[in-house]
């Protein structure tokens, strides 16, 4: 079971986004950025996916202070392709910010390189 | 009642600084370059988690400058320059954004407070100089952008509704959706001259946070209940896990204090900028500003605040960097002081207490989830408001220079940047379709394929 929690502005319309999706093995909750921090240290969570309006600052704040930039990145105002994110999340990147705006766009490529790499 | 609204935006767009308000603005423009080189504060709230691995060397000058021009560049050009344009006040993302990327493009410290200087002169000369060359065009996009102010101030009064129906559900978004239309239908029946949005925003922003503290409190009782009965393992543990935070959060509050002196004159600056009246700190407050409502303005930037508070000392504390403006209180406060000496002292103490509190405020703030989980939703929630507000705006600025060929050009760029994955932030894309399709009207008129539209 790979856990993915949500952060940010956007993070009830993230987690929704997500759970439409309905990937096998993906289980997914609304959360704060200092709780996610915690839960990811301790090993309670394996991905978070933060948004706001740059994609980067408040989405991103706590958790790169905590987890390190090294777990961390972000799309900005780009949307990524699922090839992308694999090579990412091959990087060990388990923190992933990108712009309120581009939910739509980038939610669904995120967790689905996710699952696949979960399965 | 249009008609008063063009009257007072024909003196008020004139973008006419004293000498003493152009030299405070490029004064305080070198100092947040100054401030930004030294990586103590930026303006951008995405860009101050970068500042950590800056500031401990990880990563490079170059890295960061890139980090932050790409967060910022569509601020500037996109919501800055024509908010600034339009009302004839000058804004945070105009001022603000570009000092954060001079600052830590300098290579060396003396240069950045120049190169703040230098684009503190070019904004209060260039802007003056854009200004009125677009007002004698003739098609004057401008003044159409005016246009804007109706729907961004009232709409923007709707945000604490959406706010708590997000976080609390429909019947409470509800009930607090009828007590604010109750409220504005009220002012505008009983004070006329008060902006009809400022109880209702007031009532609503207050019912949010009783909601959140309530909730919070309730839960935190549950926990206790929980904990007297497994014993005290857990409490343990959980202070434990508490400890990362709580050091990373101590060691940047340290660095902030020791340059308390710095931050106490950023704040009077800033503080001073707002007394002046040259400076609007919200989306919805320029156009306040510029209709020289100062205390309409001042409850407007004041109702913000608490969008903010959380999001900015939880960013500084995980990165060491704080805000340029603080916790943005010094805007609201600016307003409404009556002198600018007052208001050098009042913004130098406001940043004073900002810094040394900030260890507190975050410490509350990790017990209260619900609050900062509100802050979330309330800037949600001016963006989902501004958003409409903006595009409407936008739609009648391009009406009101074009009629239907203004709404096409307009309109149709607002939907080609959708289309294109939004290369502009949706936020900004309306008002700078407005001025290109401004622009594009100018050129068919001299190519004799446009007439005016006549107000």
């Amino acid at each position: 079971m790979t856990r993915i929690l949500t952060g940010g502005v956007g993070k009830v319309e993230v987690a929704e986004t997500v759970k439409k999706l309905s990937l096998d093995g993906v289980h997914v909750a609304v959360s704060s950025d200092m709780d996610a921090a915690m839960k990811l240290r301790a090993g309670q969570a394996d991905y978070y996916l933060g948004t706001c309006h740059t994609g980067a600052g408040a989405s991103l704040g706590v958790l790169l202070g905590l987890m390190g930039s090294a777990a961390c990145h972000t799309f900005g105002r780009s949307v990524p392709t699922e090839d992308e994110v694999s090579a990412l999340i091959g990087d060990g990147k388990k923190v992933f910010g990108f712009g309120m705006d581009q939910i739509d766009a980038v939610t669904p490529v995120v967790a689905r390189a996710i699952a696949a790499h979960g399965a | 009642m249009s008609g008063n609204i063009t009257a007072a935006a024909a003196g008020s767009t004139d973008l006419g600084l004293s000498l003493p308000q152009q030299l405070t603005v490029i004064a305080l423009c070198a100092l947040t370059a100054f401030v930004s080189h030294l990586a103590l504060a930026v303006f951008n709230d995405g860009v101050r988690p970068f500042m950590l691995d800056f500031i401990q060397g990880r990563t490079t000058r170059s890295a960061t400058t890139a980090v932050s021009f790409g967060l910022s560049a569509g601020f500037i050009f996109g919501l800055g320059a024509p908010m600034a344009l339009s009302t004839g006040v000058l804004n945070p993302w105009l001022l603000f954004l570009p000092t954060d990327i001079l600052g830590i493009l300098s290579p060396k410290k003396w240069l950045a407070p120049v190169l703040g200087a230098a684009w503190g002169a070019v904004v209060v000369f260039g802007l003056n100089g854009a200004n009125s060359l677009a007002h004698d065009l003739p098609v004057d996009f401008l003044t159409a952008m005016q246009q804007m102010s109706t729907p961004i101030l009232f709409l923007f009064t709707l945000f604490p509704v959406l706010a708590i129906t997000k976080q609390f559900g429909t019947l409470r978004g509800g009930i607090a959706g009828v007590v604010e239309l109750v409220l504005v239908v009220a002012t505008m029946k009983l004070w006329p001259n008060v902006f009809a949005g400022a109880v209702a925003m007031a009532v609503g922003v207050l019912m949010l946070i009783a909601f959140a503290v309530s909730k919070d409190l309730r839960q935190r009782r549950a926990e206790q209940a929980e904990r007297a009965a497994n014993g005290d393992g857990t409490a343990e543990q959980a202070a434990g896990d508490d400890d990362p935070t709580a050091s990373l959060f101590s060691a940047s509050a340290t660095r902030l204090r020791k340059h308390l002196p710095l931050f106490m004159l950023l704040g009077a600056g800033v503080c001073l900028l707002a007394q002046m009246h040259v400076l609007g700190g919200g989306e919805a407050t320029s156009f306040l500003i510029a209709k020289g409502d100062y205390s309409g303005a001042a409850q407007v930037d004041f109702y913000r605040v608490f969008g903010f508070v959380p999001l900015i000392a939880t960013t500084a504390l995980a990165s060491g960097a704080y805000g340029i403006v603080g916790f943005t209180l010094v805007y609201p406060i600016g307003y409404l002081l009556p002198s600018p000496w007052l208001a050098l002292m009042c913004g130098a103490l406001v940043f004073a207490a900002e810094v040394l509190a900030l260890s507190w405020i975050g410490r509350v703030l990790g017990r209260l989830p619900s609050v900062r989980d509100s802050s979330e939703h309330l800037r949600g929630a001016i963006s989902e408001s501004l958003r409409l507000a903006i595009l409407f705006g936008s739609l009648m600025a391009a009406d009101a220079m074009g009629g239907g060929l203004g709404i096409l050009i307009v309109g149709g760029l607002y939907l080609l940047n959708e289309a294109m994955g939004r290369v502009v932030v949706r936020m900004a894309a309306a008002p700078a379709a407005v001025i290109v399709g401004g622009i594009v009207l100018n050129v068919l008129y001299w190519l004799d394929l446009f007439i005016p539209v006549k107000s």
